[in-house]
């Protein structure tokens, strides 16, 4: 499903104007998101990709979703490729972003799931019904509300919903339950599951270790853009030749003394 | 391609319409500026009737024609950029590039809702100029006027889309769409004749698809000009469109590849 080998990526801050205007060829030195990343996720398994802030968790589902280009190495999404084969990708990927702004506030929030429908391709009836169907999945009642007048966990619930919506086959999940009371995590948490049952490769970036080792398969630890450790947990356990060491120990370990 | 052209357009029309009173004010303030140059004509509309036989009008009805006619060709020009900023800065551009929609109908759909909105101010102006200020249109020549108004707004798309190229990758700062805005709108006769300015301005005035897409509008609307005797004009605006429009069309894509490359595609 997703095949990501040896992706790199590096950002060149930019400079304050009046830096470059009294010297027009100074630049920046770039700053390594990420380096020689490779794994591979099938249908109906979810990766966690673990790491402190900055670690390139985002950047790494950016590039996947098309969003970012990578500098050097290759990714294919059911044999697709960024840059190349953009709106196939787009079609097939549903990212689900940190931030609550990707929403048009003075919208409700059926509107804003209706147009990003209609921006998918799927016709009036289509969405509707697979609006009804998750409205009363998550038991919504405020869909008809100004975007403006949710609270965090309703706006993160219907930025699930939009990333979904399309029925993707590869579901990215950038910190999903940021911020979240205890049951709208719980919900988050087990519709994920479901996700997987119905064969969708998950990629879900967090900071949450409990929440990770809850839900996924296997786990990606990146530190400062580097791989750190790839596998399941008996895995990663093994190449800290400690059998009976928690997510948490091993996650600390390698980001800690890194 | 059409459902998702109609779609932005009703996402723009619901968000336009939830500020209640916007609509009240564009009203109100076209007829602001309309009335403004009503009085400057009653002033000194006198001094530049010579500037004018050619027009055959008053300053108030050429300028009218010509504030009209470029808050259109604003929208051209304006419209891709600010509405690329617009979404950066709501946040929603990412949303909208992960849907598998072509960049060139995102573009469309954004500028879309901006013509219709630009459409109803020049029939305000219109409305305004035939029955509160007794304008005479009668003469018009339909054809021409439609055909200058699509090359207008062609060549000024395309060069709106090299002003969106800039705020994709600066974010801020945009000399194409502040020559347009500033220069054009002083030398290529909107608010006075381009005959009034001095001989070297006259002479810059020429390099500017405005010049020749007012002076051509004029003579159309108030003249009744034929396609044949506005064919310099039309050759102008032409070679504008040919030149501009794969000139855009590149320009926009290096700028986004450029921007992913970067990293700041949602930068802001």
């Amino acid at each position: 499903m997703l095949k990501v080998k040896n992706i790199s990526k590096q950002f060149i801050p930019a400079l304050p104007l009046s830096a470059r205007l009294i010297n027009l060829h100074r630049k920046n030195s770039p700053v390594t998101a990420l380096k020689d990343i490779s794994f591979s996720l099938e249908k109906g398994s979810i990766l966690g990709i673990l790491g402190p802030n900055g670690a390139g968790k985002t950047t790494l589902l950016k590039i996947i979703s098309t969003i970012i280009l990578a500098d050097k190495g290759t990714v294919r999404v059911d044999n697709y490729s960024p840059g190349r084969d953009d709106e196939k990708i787009k079609s097939i990927t549903g990212l689900m972003s940190n931030e609550e702004r990707s929403f048009y506030w003075r919208l409700t929030g059926r509107q804003n799931l209706e147009f990003f429908a209609a921006m998918h391709g799927l016709d009036k009836r289509n969405a509707e019904s697979r609006l009804k169907e998750y409205f009363t999945k998550f038991k919504i009642t405020y869909q008809d509300k100004r975007f403006d007048s949710y609270s965090s966990g309703m706006k993160r619930i219907f930025s699930l919903i939009k990333t979904i919506l399309h029925d993707p086959r590869l579901v990215l999940l950038d910190e999903p339950t940021k911020s979240l009371d205890y049951n709208t995590s719980l919900k988050l948490r087990n519709f994920i599951r479901e996700l997987s049952a119905a064969g969708k490769a998950v990629l879900l970036a967090t900071h949450n270790i409990q929440e990770a080792e809850e839900l996924c398969d296997s786990f990606l630890i990146i530190y400062q853009g580097k791989t750190r450790a790839i596998g399941a947990l008996d895995e990663l356990r093994k190449g800290m030749n400690n059998s009976s060491a928690t997510l948490t120990d091993i996650y600390l370990k390698l980001t800690q003394n890194a | 391609m059409l459902r998702k052209i109609t779609a932005q357009i009703k996402k723009d029309f619901l968000i336009e319409t939830s500020y209640k009173f916007a609509f009240l004010f564009n009203i109100f303030s076209v007829l602001a500026s309309i009335l403004t140059y009503f009085f400057i004509d009653k002033l000194f509309g006198h001094k530049v009737t010579e500037h004018l036989e050619e027009f055959g009008v008053s300053y108030f009805s050429y300028v009218l024609l010509s504030m009209a006619f470029f808050s259109y060709i604003g929208v051209g020009l304006g419209s891709f950029s600010s509405r690329i900023r617009g979404e950066q800065l709501q946040g929603t551009l990412e949303s909208l590039l992960l849907t598998p929609t072509k960049i060139s109908i995102l573009l469309a759909g954004m500028a879309l809702w901006n013509l219709i909105i630009a459409t109803f101010d020049i029939l305000i102006y219109l409305v305004l100029g035939i029955f509160i200020f007794k304008i005479n249109f009668s003469n018009i020549n339909i054809l021409s006027t439609t055909i200058i108004l699509i090359l207008t707004m062609a060549s000024f798309s395309c060069l709106g889309i090299i002003s969106a190229s800039f705020i994709l990758i600066f974010k801020r700062g945009n000399p194409v769409g502040w020559i347009i805005n500033t220069i054009e709108g002083l030398l290529g006769g909107v608010y006075f004749p381009v005959t009034v300015m001095p001989g070297f301005l006259q002479t810059a005035a020429r390099f500017f698809p405005i010049t020749y897409a007012i002076r051509a509008i004029e003579l159309a609307v108030y003249r009744g000009y034929s396609l044949p005797e506005l064919k310099s004009e039309l050759i102008f605006l032409c070679l504008f469109c040919l030149v501009l429009t794969p000139l855009s069309g590149y320009t926009f894509k290096y700028a986004l590849k450029k921007a992913r490359r970067q990293g700041s595609l949602l930068q802001y």
